[in-house]
């Protein structure tokens, strides 16, 4: 089944929960595939069965139907459990351990021998920026800190596949930056990441591939070029910021969309923008910039949640996924 | 490594949380006021007593028989009590561990290492053990010098007999797993075992209470649950006997309390490995 390089085989996969007499499907066949080496984000709103899907990937929950393999192998068993990094959502270290040695216990039960820990641990302590509160306790740790110590617990044993869940939660904008580089660090030593978040641009800026779940269903996957497919919006932006002639630009067809410092235009066809051109010329306006604008993930994603008859977070709550998906 | 882990994870759990410290300070208290009672002129007198005209009956042990039989009676009736005590204290000290372990949010990190269910659960079981198995060595090695130095009576049965409070502890410990897999509540894996623990205790006459019965079905699980539940009573009367020298431990009921934990055990680590969390 799947292609050879597929480290993440996901076929079929329904999971249902039953609370009393009432069914709730969380995921609702479920396909994807995750080749070596890729960045996968899987988006979707609260509630679209991210989490589920995530928890089923390494083995926390069993699927009602279907299959999932990681490396080849049921993730249910513990062996096949080794050199895969997890950060849960809202994860919770026992707050009476300090950092460093909450990432030795955990170090401990992935296998790694005293004298690997010794090394291992300062080094991503000092790599996920907490190697100066190492020391203190977890539970007076921030919430911006907790995730990076989860980022460092999940990198503990060098992961050939690491599954992260909503990893820049609660993280401040330099700290998101630094998560990011980390990935992509990662991603150069050729670990395969799957990202489930809701943060759009985030998955933009660090994925190859996305799927949008919405409902526990695949509405739909691709590269992210593929998705964000060019427009016929360009930006465009003139020196000296002079009021654009409004009335001659719409005569010729151009629609301005915006004028928030820059101009966003859109335009029927590429003949249309060399017109705009000639006429902004005329009227002695300086162009300091046009560059054609891709749409972006956050409109694919509302396009595609939106269109979708269950709409955004589809019909089904899920249970035990905590406030996220 | 990994069972190391899980039980150095359940001593440093039991620190932070002062559970040990509670269990620590309740002893020590219990070991304070024997110490006290023991130091009392009327003990002093008992002892003393043991003489005729002055000159201290000659018999074994350089000690008058009715010395030892004085001190070993004291002993059996401590003993009682500490069977009471240490399991009370025992149930109490560990009764989060699972519920802890179950936390949303923390058993994803626990349950996605590659180590399996049933080594975590175990892992903390044994870690449970130590922590209680040093516990009770403390409070019951610690009761046994006090009364054998200031008596000069040494009698090693009351040591081997915290072996069978261990014991009764370990099955209440495995019904505990299992509540605390089931319910993942803390109030749950303490309160019910002491509601076992008290149910148990007037079973030990499940045949009086069971011919007062007016239907053989409600007999039937009078007698059911005796077979079924621990036989604290049972355990405690023979656990006295033992250090009053007067018979060893009866097999059938250590065993089947032995048997209910194991079972509860088990149970608790088949519904764990099914768990979806």
């Amino acid at each position: 089944m799947g292609t050879s390089s597929a480290v993440i085989e996901v076929h079929g996969v329904v999971k249902e929960f039953r609370h009393w007499r009432r069914r709730l499907r969380a995921l609702d066949g479920v396909d994807l595939e995750v080749r070596a080496g890729e960045v996968f984000g899987l988006l979707g709103a609260n509630g679209a069965g991210k989490t589920t899907l995530v928890k089923v990937l390494l083995g926390l929950s069993r699927p009602t139907e279907g299959e999932v393999r990681v490396r080849g192998r049921n993730p249910r068993q513990a062996s096949a459990r080794a050199r895969i990094g997890y950060l849960p959502e809202g994860h919770r270290f026992p707050g009476y351990l300090t950092g460093d040695a909450s990432l030795r216990l955990f170090g401990r039960l992935a296998g790694l021998p005293e004298i690997a820990l010794d090394r291992r641990i300062p080094e991503l302590l000092e790599l996920v920026g907490l190697s100066e509160r190492g020391r203190d306790r977890v539970g007076r740790y921030s919430k911006g800190m907790t995730q990076r110590l989860g980022l460092a617990c999940a990198l503990l044993d060098g992961p050939d596949v690491l599954l992260l869940d909503e990893p820049t939660d609660g993280v401040d904008p330099v700290g998101r930056r630094q998560i990011r580089d980390i990935l992509l660090g990662a991603r150069e030593r050729g670990t395969t990441i799957f990202i489930n978040s809701h943060l759009l641009s985030e998955v933009e800026r660090t994925c190859d591939r996305v799927a949008i779940l919405n409902g526990g269903r695949v509405l739909r996957e691709g590269t992210v070029d593929g998705l964000t497919r060019p427009t016929q919006r360009y930006r465009l932006r003139l020196a000296g910021g002079e009021p654009p002639p409004d009335d001659k630009m719409q005569a010729i067809g151009a629609q301005v969309l915006s004028s928030n410092g820059a101009l966003e235009v859109q335009v029927p066809d590429v003949e249309t923008l060399n017109r705009l051109v000639d006429v902004l010329r005329a009227e002695r306006l300086l162009i300091a910039e046009i560059s054609p604008l891709r749409a972006a993930l956050e409109d694919v994603f509302v396009e595609v949640v939106g269109g979708d008859e269950h709409g955004p977070g589809g019909p089904h709550p899920e249970p035990g996924a905590g406030g996220g998906s | 490594m990994k069972t190391w882990a899980l039980v150095v994870d359940t001593w440093r759990e039991a620190l932070a949380r002062h559970t040990l410290l509670g269990f620590l300070i309740v002893s020590a208290l219990f070991l304070m006021v024997l110490g006290f009672a023991l130091n009392l002129d009327i003990v002093d007198g008992t002892l003393a007593a043991g003489t005729l005209f002055g000159k201290a009956l000659e018999f074994h042990h350089n000690r008058t028989p009715a010395i030892d039989s004085v001190v070993v009676t004291g002993e059996s009736i401590f003993a009682g009590m500490l069977y009471a005590l240490g399991v009370f204290l025992a149930i109490f000290a560990t009764g989060s561990q699972v519920p802890n372990l179950q936390h949303r949010g923390t058993v994803d990190l626990y349950v996605t290492r590659p180590v399996t269910r049933t080594h975590l659960l175990l892992g903390r079981f044994l870690g449970a053990i130590t922590l209680v198995t040093a516990n009770l060595v403390f409070l019951c090695g610690g009761v046994f010098l006090i009364i054998s130095l200031k008596t000069k009576v040494w009698n090693p049965r009351f040591l081997l007999a915290s072996g069978l409070i261990l014991v009764v502890f370990l099955s209440y410990l495995g019904f505990m797993y299992l509540v605390g897999v089931l319910s993942s509540s803390t109030p749950l894996s303490i309160m019910l075992p002491y509601a076992l623990y008290m149910l148990s205790v007037p079973l030990a006459a499940h045949d009086r209470i069971a011919a007062a019965m007016d239907s053989r079905l409600t007999a039937g699980i009078v007698n059911g649950l005796y077979w079924i539940l621990p036989k604290t009573a049972e355990v405690g009367r023979d656990l006295t006997t033992y250090v009053l020298g007067k018979g060893s431990p009866t097999l059938l009921p250590l065993a089947t309390t032995a048997a209910f934990g194991v079972a509860c055990l088990a149970a608790a680590v088949v519904i764990f490995n099914r768990k979806n969390f």
